[in-house]
């Protein structure tokens, strides 16, 4: 059985930042460079390049994103069932504990 | 058009902090990629940073011995050509840490509870650790003669060299080797040598050239040794330097040579074994030396015991190093075993 632990975990301190770029290809293929616009609109991050292409390497190897063939010296990636269900997995416990944070913050501080 | 040139330029000037195989897979668009960022931001000291050190990180998974971003295939032959290297100049050290050992065992032999237990693990891991090296040697020499008959082996001509002369220097280095051998088994006066029906003697004996053979190979560029010859000692002083090239050789070879595929399967085992066999025998002679071992001055009568300290902590690093990347190269090939199978059911949460 796989889980988004063991896949995103191995990643490291590179994980937020696979989330972002799961999360940017779930809205359609993307190159390098607009995949980082993405990131940087809905997220107000921006991923630098050496960071970029070793976490694209990195998913692909796991197979969770997929390259295209390239459009002259663009290649654009693409979300594989497995990264969908990796990145599902890990947004469901993120919001597991954005809800229960938030609930927790109501009930004793009034607050969220 | 200019600045367009300046930013191709100095994109191409970035990627040289990548491995050539990284460049092949992502060189194009990550120049594009750059080349937009420039037009973008012109200068960005943080960019730069980040592009320089993930590129040494992708140097050094290159080499195999760490969480690789190449595909499992790749990173398998990598990860085992390093540790070939690695293991490879080890080896020195390894059979002349066990010939010490069982040579003091040998002249121990009526305490032989602790010492016999440590030095017969000491002798299979190292024994383990040789054929596994000679194995990849054979494996790789047999693939080698293959492809050349096969007429595709344009790119193993400079490392077959390399590994060639490398060798041959080694095998010259221990010319002598087979004659004290001899001395050994065929023993003077009509007594009989080595009592083959007594395995510790011969295991004795074999350690006391080994010994003989390594002890000059471990001393190096220190003190001169009395009563050898200038010209060996230039041969002894060259040696670490042979086994290093024949190291990177065989490696480059290991990644160039065709192989079935299932000997790339049987990668990350190689790796594993290498670095269990090889801290196997660091713990056990640790504890021996601690324990049932030599004492003080008595040891490494050539480079005095900080010598031994200093080579114990250069294999843990070693071993560390192989065990890591079999480790990461097992867990990768689990990971792929796993997609394998997920993506057959083809689920979608």
């Amino acid at each position: 059985m796989t889980t988004s632990e063991d896949t995103l975990t191995g990643l490291g301190r590179n994980a937020g930042a696979a989330v972002l770029v799961l999360s940017s290809l779930a809205g359609g293929d993307k190159h390098g460079y607009a995949l980082v616009k993405d990131v940087e609109q809905f997220a107000s991050v921006h991923i630098p390049p050496g960071t970029l292409y070793q976490l694209l390497a990195r998913l692909e190897s796991r197979g969770l994103i997929t390259s295209l063939e390239a459009d002259e010296r663009r290649r654009p990636y693409r979300l594989t069932a497995q990264g969908a269900s990796v990145l599902a997995d890990y947004l469901t416990a993120q919001q597991r504990i954005v809800k229960t944070g938030q609930a927790r913050l109501k009930q004793s501080w009034r607050l969220a | 058009m200019s600045n367009s040139v300046d930013n191709k330029r100095r994109a191409t000037r970035l990627l040289r902090w990548y491995p050539s195989a990284w460049h092949k897979r992502y060189g194009d668009e990550f120049v594009d990629h750059l080349e937009q960022e420039f037009a973008e931001r012109p200068v960005d000291h943080k960019r730069t940073l980040n592009i320089a050190w993930r590129g040494l990180v992708a140097r050094v998974c290159d080499f195999g011995l760490s969480n690789t971003d190449q595909n499992v295939d790749t990173g398998s032959r990598a990860a085992v050509g390093t540790s070939f290297t690695l293991v490879a100049i080890a080896s020195v050290l390894t059979l002349n840490f066990w010939s010490l050992a069982v040579g003091r065992w040998s002249s121990r032999r009526f305490h032989p509870v602790p010492d016999t237990i440590a030095t017969g693990i000491l002798t299979v891991t190292a024994g383990l650790l040789f054929l596994v090296l000679v194995a990849i040697i054979v494996a790789v020499v047999v693939s080698v003669v293959r492809q050349v008959r096969r007429r595709r082996a344009r790119r193993l001509v400079g490392p077959s060299m390399l590994a060639a002369g490398s060798g041959a220097f080694i095998l010259y280095a221990a010319r002598w080797l087979p004659m004290e051998l001899a001395q050994h088994t065929h023993s003077p006066h009509g007594r009989p040598g080595i009592q083959w029906s007594h395995p510790g003697s011969a295991i004795a004996a074999l350690a006391q050239s080994t010994w003989d053979l390594t002890q000059t190979w471990v001393t190096l560029w220190t003190q001169r040794m009395r009563g050898v010859p200038s010209s060996q000692i230039i041969v002894n002083d060259l040696l670490p330097i042979a086994i290093l090239v024949l190291g990177i050789a065989i490696a480059v070879l290991l990644r160039r040579v065709e192989f079935p595929l299932i000997s790339e399967r049987i990668g990350s085992a190689i790796v594993a074994l290498l670095g269990v066999l090889l801290g196997a025998f660091l713990i056990t002679f640790f504890v021996w030396f601690k324990v049932g071992g030599p004492s003080g001055s008595n040891v490494f009568s050539i480079d005095g015991p900080g010598a031994t300290k200093t080579y114990l902590v250069f294999l843990a690093l070693i071993a560390v190093l192989i065990v890591r990347s079999g480790v990461n190269l097992t867990r990768r090939w689990r990971l792929v075993g796993r997609w394998d199978t997920s993506d057959s059911r083809g689920h979608v949460a």
